[in-house]
């Protein structure tokens, strides 16, 4: 399998700030999801595949090019940023005809290939409107129809989810899917929520706070998410009595009861374990459960796990 | 037409449109209102001739109008692209940025020079309007429209690479023409020489011979000369430091 982004140990750092540190990948061929929290670095690694800013230190290759001060690589590369940035006084047709001039396209070139994109993203009917009328949904489409107008090899797709309803989302979802499905481009698509970027892909990269903490297929990703220890609260009745039996379990690193033993905080390091062991713990000490929630079984306790692993 | 010929010409239409689209034209109307009541005033008292509408032309277009204009506009036209983000577009295409950067210089020279030529030619009809002798008006008229054009590619080349460079350059453009060019370009001696505007004013004295600026004292080829080599350094460099912009 072909890579068609590798970075080697890139920092990216903007004065006393730090965008991207030691950050390693190899992105293969298909759709890639980029995931992590807000500031985890994903939008500075577009910037740094499109040549917006360059690498403090480290080796970057897009498609087997350098990206910085190298506008010929642009031509096979599709940006769609997680920003609005579109000019509300243009049409769609106007934008895309805009586009396509700065990618030095020829105006019968342009004009069919503009009906074709603009069919793609299901915005024929509305190309003709001024876009500062344009729904949140539209604006999305007509983004990602200026990234793939010139028909790039590899598309870069921002935040495209980005506050979207349900239904645009899932149109956008089946959308990225049908651009490398039936159109055959690779694409890395960033999101800072891990089920969404499930329902276009299987291929992941988690980012945070700058670097690359686990790459591969997502069902490893979330065997991480299992694996990791949890602190888990359980309330209700009984609870001396649980406690008891979960201290003799391997799993259960420690236990904090509450003054009003109404309550615990239970660590365990197979989360897994615990919460299939569960039931049958219940049953045996007679206790009642009112509450048991993990209170790390979310993305962030993931990353803040991985990074300190 | 060649890719880097059809991204230049994509470049100088869009921008120059987004230009004209801005809703400082209201502040240009506004200037250029006022030109004309000031020159159409001036021309209705004792003494109005010639040589007073090239003296105001000199001092309201020349002085005033043709560098304000284009520290509003040139200073603005990328700074406020990378401020809004609506560059990406520029960027992330496969044009050459130095060509992106000229697709810029050429929309701000087209669009200011329609402006101060429209502005010219209201101010000096309205003087002629009401002045009892026009003879030689609309030679002055033509004069300053040229000049002026020579002036939009200088003060053009400057403030847009200002705006290239710097996060707020409307303070230094506002510096250059007030402090520099108005008050140490007025102080007696060679300092006074060293201004877009005295250059252009040389430039004038070689085809006005009415009012002050016909009594300005050099030589009008080496003047047009110095600020058109200004204009291709400065549009250079503005090109190179735009190629070397990482928009964050």
């Amino acid at each position: 399998m072909t890579n068609v982004v590798e970075a080697r140990n890139i920092s990216k750092w903007y004065k006393e700030v730090i965008g991207l540190n030691n950050f390693s990948i190899e992105v293969p061929t298909g759709i890639t999801g980029i995931v992590g929290p807000n500031g985890a670095g994903k939008s500075t690694f577009f910037k740094l595949l499109t040549g917006n800013i360059k690498t403090s230190v480290g080796e970057l290759s897009v498609l087997g090019q350098k990206p910085w001060r190298n506008p010929s690589l642009l031509a096979h590369l599709g940006f769609c940023p997680d920003y609005d940035f579109l000019p509300p006084e243009l049409d769609g047709r106007e934008y895309l005809r805009f586009v396509g001039g700065l990618h030095g396209m020829e105006p019968g070139q342009m004009t069919t290939r503009v009906d074709e994109v603009l069919q793609i993203v299901n915005m024929a009917k509305d190309a003709d409107r001024a876009m500062g009328g344009y729904s949140k949904g539209m604006r999305q489409r007509i983004k990602i129809a200026g990234s793939l107008l010139h028909n790039p090899q590899l598309l870069l797709l921002d935040e495209p989810l980005t506050g979207t309803d349900p239904v645009i989302r899932k149109e956008i979802i089946d959308l990225i899917k049908d651009l490398h499905k039936v159109h055959g481009h690779d694409i890395i698509v960033s999101s800072h929520v891990l089920h969404e970027i499930e329902r276009m892909t299987h291929q992941v990269a988690l980012i945070y706070k700058g670097r690359a903490v686990a790459t591969g297929e997502i069902s490893e990703i979330r065997q991480l998410m299992s694996d990791h220890p949890h602190n888990i609260v359980l309330e209700g009745k009984g609870m001396v009595e649980l406690a008891k039996v979960l201290l003799t379990k391997p799993y259960t690193t420690s236990i904090e009861l509450r003054p009003d033993r109404t309550g615990m905080f239970v660590k365990v390091d197979r989360p897994e374990d615990f919460f299939n062991a569960i039931p049958e713990l219940v049953i045996e000490t007679g206790c009642e459960l009112d509450r048991m929630e993990s209170l790390d079984d979310d993305l962030e306790s993931v990353f803040r796990y991985l990074v300190r692993w | 037409m060649s890719p880097i010929s059809i991204g230049l010409w994509t470049m100088l239409r869009f921008s120059a449109r987004k230009l004209l689209q801005n809703r400082r034209w209201i502040i240009v109307v506004l200037l250029t209102v006022l030109v004309a009541a000031v020159m159409g005033y001036s021309a209705t008292q004792d003494g109005a001739d010639i040589d007073g509408m090239s003296n105001l032309m000199d001092f309201l277009l020349i002085a005033f109008l043709l560098p304000v204009l284009a520290l509003i506009y040139g200073a603005s036209m990328i700074r406020n692209e990378i401020d809004d983000r609506s560059i990406v577009q520029v960027i992330t295409s496969p044009l050459d940025r130095r060509i992106a950067y000229l697709g810029y210089y050429f929309a701000l020279v087209i669009v200011l020079t329609v402006l101060l030529t429209l502005a010219t030619i209201v101010g000096g009809l309205s003087y002629l309007a009401f002045s009892p002798d026009g003879s030689g008006g609309i030679e002055v008229m033509l004069v300053f429209i040229a000049v002026q054009f020579i002036g939009v590619l200088i003060y053009s080349a400057l403030f847009l690479v200002m705006g290239a460079k710097l996060k707020q350059p409307i303070y230094l453009g506002l510096f250059y023409i007030f402090i520099w060019e108005g008050f140490l370009g007025s102080a007696p001696g060679a300092i006074g020489s060293y201004t877009i505007r005295h250059q252009l004013r040389v430039i004038a004295s070689e085809f006005i011979n009415y009012g002050d600026i016909a009594h300005v004292i050099g030589d009008g080829t080496t003047s047009l000369i110095t600020l058109i080599v200004l204009a291709i350094v400065l549009t250079s460099l503005g090109a190179f430091l735009f190629r070397e912009l990482e928009v964050a």
